[in-house]
């Protein structure tokens, strides 16, 4: 059988059968997928392949072997086409038992949808806590997406402004600081807010300058060179925002030049999504920088996240078997949405089906 | 893939459970397109009250953003509440999508996860349809901290009490990676430091020679590397504690002693044997590997990470094949199945060791580190560091034997079957010291060393002197700080471009900046342009040893020309001329923009190119291009 041809009959097999097959040979098999499963059972040595085989001819045999007549057992399981003539096992052998619906699951999932009652805005702790430590050092924030990290680079400016201190915010993409532009500029007024482009500088000798990491990192190079073009010498604070874009495999490398070149008289404020070693960065920081770096880092998220799961029918179910997202990996799911995806994965995996 | 729900029944279970406003991620534009379509035939309209919303808030941004007006979907995604937002649309249609969905008057957006970490807008729910992603020619599975990034846009600080992340099957999704996305920790992140030759230069400019070895030190990249160097200085001190049971003996070497003589025995009792066998010299167990081979030999222990040709595993033992005697590796790869592969088919060593108790037999490790080796397999990084190898030239080994054959006191020497006994495990240890200090020294020294290869390549061209400082050349070309600086400079250099027209100098900068391999159509180019790209095209292959070529796409320089070539032609002109979606005709322009303004940081020592540059500069930024800043 070639690797084309068993690829083929293993698609046709229910997941169940897959499993059956893959118990003993594959490695945690059953929290594989349809599709990572035969993918991981086509890896296996040339010696494992011939026992593989003839496993799953020996379990198409066993569980159709009541259903079919003695002779079209016999036939191969692919012709030369490369067609099956092996009929599909019928989907009344369901490979769970269904679950009784569980309506009560559902309730508490969509429980609590809504708008909070408007607040008076009070910072988190955390937000202080950066904007204190800013004072004195750099700060490395790494907390979940929408917590208000924009809260902090807002104040910590404000407080720079005051002090006649030059700012400069950075983002990874133009778009983004075409936002910030607009945002920082209702907020501030225009005049105190300047962009700087590789053709373009608007309103340069402003206070809070908008720009790319790759246009601050030619600004350093230029003064480094002797250069001086904006006004380095009264800089305070460089915000970095969208920061973990350092791991970025083609533009890291500036964010990294740009650390190593900031004038040690301004303070460095790092934003970041979520990454795995926030404490490396600040670490890092500490070590070439004149005042040990301050490190933010919570896994909070401001408004609680829940995972549900929709079937192509419409029908909603909870993903996981809690009302929240659980923090454990390998956390079991919910059985109305392991069903429903097995179910999915049944129909759509089967050729002839799309 | 389109999920498998239809769109429009995706937003109308959303509504109905009061899921919306909502993010729907799918995996290409097209499918973010086919989505609206599906809107656009569907009667499913938003009451006026909200239309007007809509219109009212489009209505302040057309005064920034005119092209806004015109757009062919503005009257769809008033009618209907749901926009797409993706790449191929132009930046200012975008930031209108945002500011409607932050503004709460869409119901939903389509759009796709490769912009996941610009989309700086946040929705009630979040809907996930795939579990993979492309990135340049593959997919891959999305990371735990992309997966984080995208369902974390789900739940609106003050506007919502509670937020969804809600998956739906389309085909080839893998719910174990979603799941493991949620609930898992983000990756820690490596550094990806390159030394560029701008970088290179720039740093020479500003520094002398002597102090860069330090500077490259408080890179992140070091820090890392250090790290990493300091685990294996421990592991080198675990090391010699285990060595000194084999300290001098009656020869102070006695490791390297008992080795020759021992090499030097065998090499004589096959020598005989050979002789017997018929005289015929067999390419017997004396034979050698090329020292590339011979050096990564030592790296491929039980437990080191490798790269193949295809995929990735890990070295379960290594051994000489049967027949050829060549070296072969046994290899664990994701998912368990176990390989053997030749040596010399290892394309890449990376700096990462698991445990592993090896046994004498086949899986050549015990049930229990398969099992766990299977597990960590599959869960690497998609980064790994890859561990530099020095070639050492080691002496001929016939030699050694020829003058050492019969000069041992091995036969005689008391210390003898001590030596005998201790001599494998003894060789062992001290094969893994070197082993680790080479690894450690590459560690250390590895940044500094690229460096010398970018400064030397610079030197021989002309831009650094022999002792590393500019030259003239080198004083204006570290200007050009973009990718393929090293191409741009030798055009100029090579007067390319001298007496060219705004239009052919934007266009071949277009060709070299667009890196985008989506195919286009091919409006008709110039004559002079057609053969300016061929020398380009023929500079970059003979620097290719030295600097990537681009592209040089023939199409984008065609339409570039003609955009700044024709200062009449509309935006929707131009678009018309070329299957490129807005977007991406949108991107590159705005490069090449970002391009000629580099070149036009040369006015000092090149008044004509640089007027020239500026030139093409204000014919290009007109109509869209002169939105944004
Ligand atoms: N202390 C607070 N109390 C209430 N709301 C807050 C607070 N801080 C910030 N917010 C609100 O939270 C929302 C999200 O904030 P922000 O855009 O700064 O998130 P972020 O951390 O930058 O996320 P991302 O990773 O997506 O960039 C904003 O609407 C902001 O007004
Ligand atoms: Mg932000």
């Amino acid at each position: 059988m070639t690797t084309d041809e068993l690829e083929k009959l293993l698609a046709e097999q229910p997941v169940s059968r897959l499993h059956r097959l893959a118990h003993g040979r594959v490695y945690r098999h059953f929290r594989l997928g349809k599709r990572r499963l035969i993918e991981t059972l086509l890896r296996c040595t040339p010696e494992q392949r011939s026992g593989l085989e003839s496993d799953l001819q020996a379990l198409i045999q066993e569980e159709s072997g009541t259903q079919q007549p003695a002779r079209e057992r016999q036939k191969p399981a692919i012709s030369r086409t490369g067609r099956s003539e092996w009929s599909p096992a019928k989907p009344a052998s369901p490979v769970e038992p269904e679950p009784a619906e569980s309506p009560a699951d559902l309730t508490a999932f969509l429980e609590g949808i809504g708008v909070p009652e408007p607040k008076p805005f009070v910072p988190d702790a955390w937000q202080e806590e950066a904007l204190e430590a800013l004072a004195v050092t750099d700060v490395v924030v790494s907390v979940p997406t929408g917590s208000g990290k924009t809260y902090v680079a807002i104040e910590a400016t404000k407080r720079a402004i005051e002090a006649e201190e030059t700012v400069i915010y950075t983002s990874p993409l133009k778009a983004l600081s075409n936002t910030k532009f607009t945002e920082f500029s209702r907020l501030f007024g225009a005049d105190q807010v300047g962009i700087l482009t590789g053709d373009r500088r608007d309103n340069a000798q402003a206070p809070l300058l908008i720009m790319t990491t790759e246009i601050l990192r030619n600004l350093l190079y230029d003064a480094a060179g002797g250069e001086i073009d904006v006004r380095l010498d009264t800089l305070g604070l460089v915000i970095m925002d969208e920061s973990q874009y350092i791991a970025d495999p083609e533009r890291g490398v500036v964010w990294e030049e740009t650390i190593v070149f900031c004038p040690t008289q301004a303070r460095l404020l790092l934003l970041s999504a979520s990454i795995g070693n926030p404490q490396d960065i600040a670490d890092w920081l500490t070590s070439i920088r004149p005042t040990p770096c301050h490190l933010i880092r919570h896994h909070r998220r401001s408004v609680p996240l829940r995972a549900g799961y929709l079937h192509p029918s419409g029908k909603l179910t909870p993903l996981f078997r809690s009302v929240g997202i659980p923090r454990a990996p390998h956390s079991p799911l919910h059985p109305e949405a392991k069903r429903l995806f097995a179910q999915y994965e049944e129909e759509t995996l089967r050729p002839g089906s799309r | 893939m389109p999920p498998s729900i239809h769109p429009v029944d995706l937003i109308g279970a959303l509504r109905h459970k009061h899921l919306t406003p909502a993010i729907v991620f799918l995996t290409s534009r097209r499918a973010c397109d086919d989505a609206m379509q599906a809107f656009q035939r569907s009667q499913t309209n938003l009451p006026p009250a909200r239309q007007q919303a809509i219109a009212s808030v489009l209505g302040q941004l057309v005064e920034q953003y005119p092209s806004i007006a015109e757009h062919p979907l503005l009257p769809v995604v008033q009618r209907v509440g749901v926009a797409a937002h993706h790449a191929g649309h132009l930046p200012s249609w975008k930031i209108a999508i945002e500011e409607l969905m932050r503004q709460g008057c869409l119901d939903a957006v389509f759009a796709t996860t490769t912009l996941a970490a610009g989309v700086d807008f946040p929705a009630r729910t979040v809907v996930v349809t795939q579990s993979s992603v492309r990135k340049t020619r593959d997919f891959t599975d999305l990371t735990i901290g992309e997966i984080q990034q995208l369902a974390g846009r789900a739940g609106r600080r003050g506007k919502d009490l509670v937020g969804f992340a809600v998956v739906t099957p389309s085909p080839y999704i893998d719910l174990g990676v979603i799941t493991k996305g949620l609930t898992g920790q983000p990756e820690p992140i490596d550094s990806q430091f390159v030394i560029s030759y701008p970088m290179v230069l720039n740093l020479l400019k500003a520094h002398p020679l002597d102090q860069i070895q330090a500077i490259l030190a408080r890179s992140f990249a070091q820090f890392q590397l250090n790290r990493r160097a300091e685990q294996l200085e421990c592991k080198l001190d675990q090391l010699h504690v285990q060595m000194e049971p084999y300290g001098p003996r009656v020869c102070t070497d006695w490791i390297t002693q008992w080795q020759v003589f021992d090499h030097a025995r065998k090499q004589k009792a096959s020598r005989v044997h050979t002789r017997q066998a018929g005289g015929t010299r067999l390419a017997g167990p004396g034979r050698r590997e090329p020292p590339e081979l011979a050096a990564r030999l030592h790296f491929l222990t039980p437990g080191r990470v490798i790269g193949l040709s295809k995929g990735r595993g890990v070295v379960l033992r290594q051994y000489r094949s049967k027949g050829q005697r060549s070296p072969t590796v046994t290899v664990l790869r994701p998912g368990g199945a176990v390989t053997e592969c030749p040596a010399a088919s290892v394309t890449q060593i990376f700096d990462r060791i698991f445990e592993v108790e090896e046994t004498p037999a086949y899986p050549w490790c015990t049930g229990q580190s398969l099992d766990s080796l299977t597990h960590q397999v599959s869960e690497l990084p998609v980064r790994m560091p890859v561990l530099p190898i020095l070639v050492q030239e080691e002496p001929e080994e016939s030699e050694i034997v020829q003058t050492l054959t019969d000069e041992f006191p091995c036969p005689t020497c008391p210390s003898r079957p001590a030596c005998q006994k201790d001599h494998a495990a003894a060789l062992r240890l001290r094969q893994e010291v070197h082993r680790n200090q080479k690894t450690i020294q590459a560690l250390h020294t590895g940044l500094w060393h690229r460096f010398q290869k970018r400064a030397e390549v610079l030197q021989q061209r002309g831009y650094l002197t022999p002792t590393c400082r500019l030259t003239d050349v080198g004083e204006w070309a570290r200007l050009i700080r973009i990718d393929h600086s090293l191409l741009i400079t030798e055009l100029i250099r090579a007067d390319a471009f001298s007496g060219a027209e705004p239009q052919i100098l934007a266009a071949i900068m277009a060709s070299i900046a667009h890196d985008d391999d989506r195919p286009g159509a091919f409006p008709r180019m110039s004559q002079g342009l057609a053969s300016l790209l061929g020398q380009v095209r023929q500079l970059a292959e003979s620097l290719a040893p030295d600097e990537d070529p681009p592209l040089l796409r023939a199409d984008v320089a065609a339409l570039t020309e003609r955009w700044i070539g024709d200062p009449t032609l509309t935006w929707i002109g131009l678009c018309r001329v070329t299957t490129m979606a807005e977007g991406d005709i949108y991107r590159l322009l705005a490069r090449t923009l970002e391009y000629l303004s580099q070149v036009y940081q040369l006015r000092e020592t090149h008044p004509g190119l640089a007027d020239t540059a500026s030139k093409a500069i204000k014919v290009l930024r007109r109509g869209v291009l002169e939105e944004l800043p």
